[in-house]
């Protein structure tokens, strides 16, 4: 058994599909208790089952349409508009607008390929120095991950069969607090910067309006719709989607019919990639609680730590070291299912435990050596990996001081959800 | 490889890629079509189809199987890949054609339980939405399942034999 499980770990450092490796383990775990094989297609047609999950490719198919278009232009024209006056005023309109946009795309690396490409060089230009720009914006390519509607927080809930709805609402203040804290350590690394001070405009910000007319009604209608109650989240992404089909393709003809079914395949690809894996760890898991692994490994943690704070701890390590390695996708999907009963142990709510989760996560596209972003922003920079790893360092402590700060402090997540 | 064999592949490929192209943008844009219905019935004419929301849940079962195949055609599965770009080209390669033929085996594995499995459907005449036939719409996945390991296999043995040029390193995603 042990000789199995090592040569599997093995296969997937190699580079084995992890779902592959997932089926594998599954149906070792099956045929080990006699349940017959035949389980694990009865396990994979359970993806029918899921609520919520139509959700998935129609924000990831929106996603694609608005990355492939002017929208990030737009964003940052708006964005700029807004809040450029403000002390350090393009750090801070670049860590929002990466996080608006990360919400909407689902963070898998779009947008250090889609905005990083319009804020470098105009950073660079407001007098910012080359190595924090490289820094900042690799931080900013995952940021929005904990506002709503991204794809990690529908996947969480899915998965946790917690309210996608309280989901929502919790990552709001936890990923303000991250913005704040980038945008404070920003700002004082600029301190001597005075070429960056904006005056703040009304032409310009009429202009921006007028530019994104018909972006605009979006994160009102999408955000309003789902924290008012109106739209469940799937039917929130069906109208997202039709509606930026329609805006970019027939309105603003940004995107051109004949260049759709390549943007599909692109968008759907990584969801099929996504779902495969959901599919066959649904197998795994139900073998994982059957045999009760769960709870020994409640009784294993609790033998070590006594108190929630040091639970916390020791999740918050697991955490970091499972980002640097995993995907946050892949993570959520083999993960969550094992840490909600012992975290359910520990009297810690599993809508705090999301948000926790979601944002050690979010570190792990920032920790060497695998994190995605840095890999992203070195390919799209053209800057060595070394240089990039050390660009991102400052921002990396400063966001993990953020998720201690989330992990500690339940309240700042569930302050906004209500009965909880 | 004799010519006409090669081109009889190549076709092969196009083909099918232009089957998942078309399979994925129906697929899409009818889960969406059929989700904005459903609300615009329930909000401006107070009705709506009882079978809606299961058959927009069978479409993402079809969603995922078949861009499964695609994924496995652009080698875009997703993988761990934590020691490729520490070592040498070679090493890589030869990594990566053990990996897929353990990915196509392990698919084959799993499209034969599921045929297993379709073979009871048959015989007990489950049935899902509308009285459609269980295993006519649960066939996806030992299909989905077969046509992945066969990717994997093709993709296994073009790095074998060096028909891909260029090994591509660092996170797949």
């Amino acid at each position: 058994m042990i000789v199995i499980s090592i040569v599997l770990v093995l296969l997937a450092i190699l580079g084995a599909p992890l779902f592959a490796v997932i089926a594998t383990s599954a149906m070792i775990g099956f045929s080990k208790d006699d349940t017959d094989l035949m389980n694990m297609a009865i396990e994979i047609l359970g993806i029918a089952d899921l609520p919520f999950l139509t959700a998935i490719p129609l924000f990831t198919f929106a996603g694609y349409i608005l990355s492939e278009s002017d929208a990030p232009k737009r964003l940052v024209r708006m964005t700029g508009a807004m809040l450029g006056w403000m002390p350090g005023g393009l750090a801070v309109v670049s860590l929002a607008a990466c996080a608006f946009f990360t919400a909407f795309t689902g963070a898998s690396g779009v947008t250090i390929i889609a905005l990083g490409a319009l804020l470098y060089p105009a950073l660079k230009q407001d007098g910012y120095p080359e190595r924090f720009n490289l820094g900042l914006i690799t931080a900013s390519g995952s940021l929005g991950l904990l506002f709503a509607p991204s794809l990690p927080l529908i996947l969480y809930g899915v998965i946790a069969e917690v309210s996608i709805d309280k989901l929502f609402l919790a990552g709001i203040l936890p990923g303000i607090l991250m913005i704040v804290m980038l945008s404070g350590w920003s700002l004082w690394v600029n301190r001597g910067n005075k070429k960056m001070i904006k005056k703040f405009s009304w032409a310009e910000l009429r202009g921006a309006v007028r530019e994104s007319v018909w972006e605009l009604p979006l994160p009102f209608v999408v955000l309003g719709g789902i924290y008012s109650g109106f739209f469940a989240v799937s039917e929130a992404a069906a109208i997202t989607a039709l509606y930026v089909l329609i805006v970019e393709v027939g309105v603003l003809r940004e995107i051109k019919i004949k260049e759709l079914p390549g943007i599909i395949r692109s968008s759907m690809v990584l969801v099929g990639g996504i779902l495969i894996i959901l599919s066959v760890s649904l197998a795994s898991t139900n073998y994982m609680i059957s045999a009760g692994i769960p709870q020994m490994l409640l009784e294993f943690v609790a033998s070590m730590v006594t108190s929630q704070t040091t639970f916390l701890l020791l999740l918050l390590v697991f955490l970091l070291v499972l980002g640097a390695i995993l995907d946050i996708f892949s993570a959520i999907v083999l993960v969550v299912p094992l840490i909600l009963p012992i975290a359910a142990g520990f009297d810690v709510h599993p809508v705090h435990l999301g948000i926790v989760f979601l944002a050690a996560m979010e570190l792990g596209y920032l920790t060497p050596p695998v994190g995605l972003n840095l890999f992203i922003s070195s390919y799209r920079f053209e800057k060595p990996i070394m240089e990039v790893y050390s660009a991102t360092f400052p921002f990396l402590i400063i966001l993990m001081l953020s998720v201690i700060l989330i992990a500690f402090w339940p309240d700042l997540s569930l302050w906004l959800v209500p009965d909880s | 490889m004799p010519e006409y064999f090669r081109t009889m592949l190549a076709r092969l490929e196009w083909f099918g890629k232009m089957v998942e192209n078309v399979a994925l943008v129906a697929l899409l844009g009818g889960m969406m079509l059929l989700a904005v219905a459903q609300i615009v019935m329930r909000e401006v004419f107070n009705s709506g189809v009882a079978w809606g929301g299961e058959v927009l849940k069978l479409m993402v079962l079809w969603l995922a199987m078949i861009a499964a195949i695609a994924a496995s055609r652009d080698n875009r599965h997703i993988r761990v890949d934590a020691i490729s770009h520490l070592l040498p080209e070679t090493a890589i390669r030869i990594s990566r054609v053990i990996v897929d033929v353990f990915a196509a085996v392990v698919c084959c594995v799993v499209a034969w339980q599921a045929w297993r499995y379709l073979q009871l459907e048959i015989e007990f005449e489950d049935t899902v939405v509308i009285n459609t036939p269980a295993w006519l719409v649960h066939a996806i996945v030992p299909v989905g399942f077969a046509v992945t390991g066969y990717r994997f296999f093709v993709g296994a043995v073009r790095k074998a034999f060096g028909v891909e040029s260029e090994v591509e390193r660092g996170a797949v995603l």
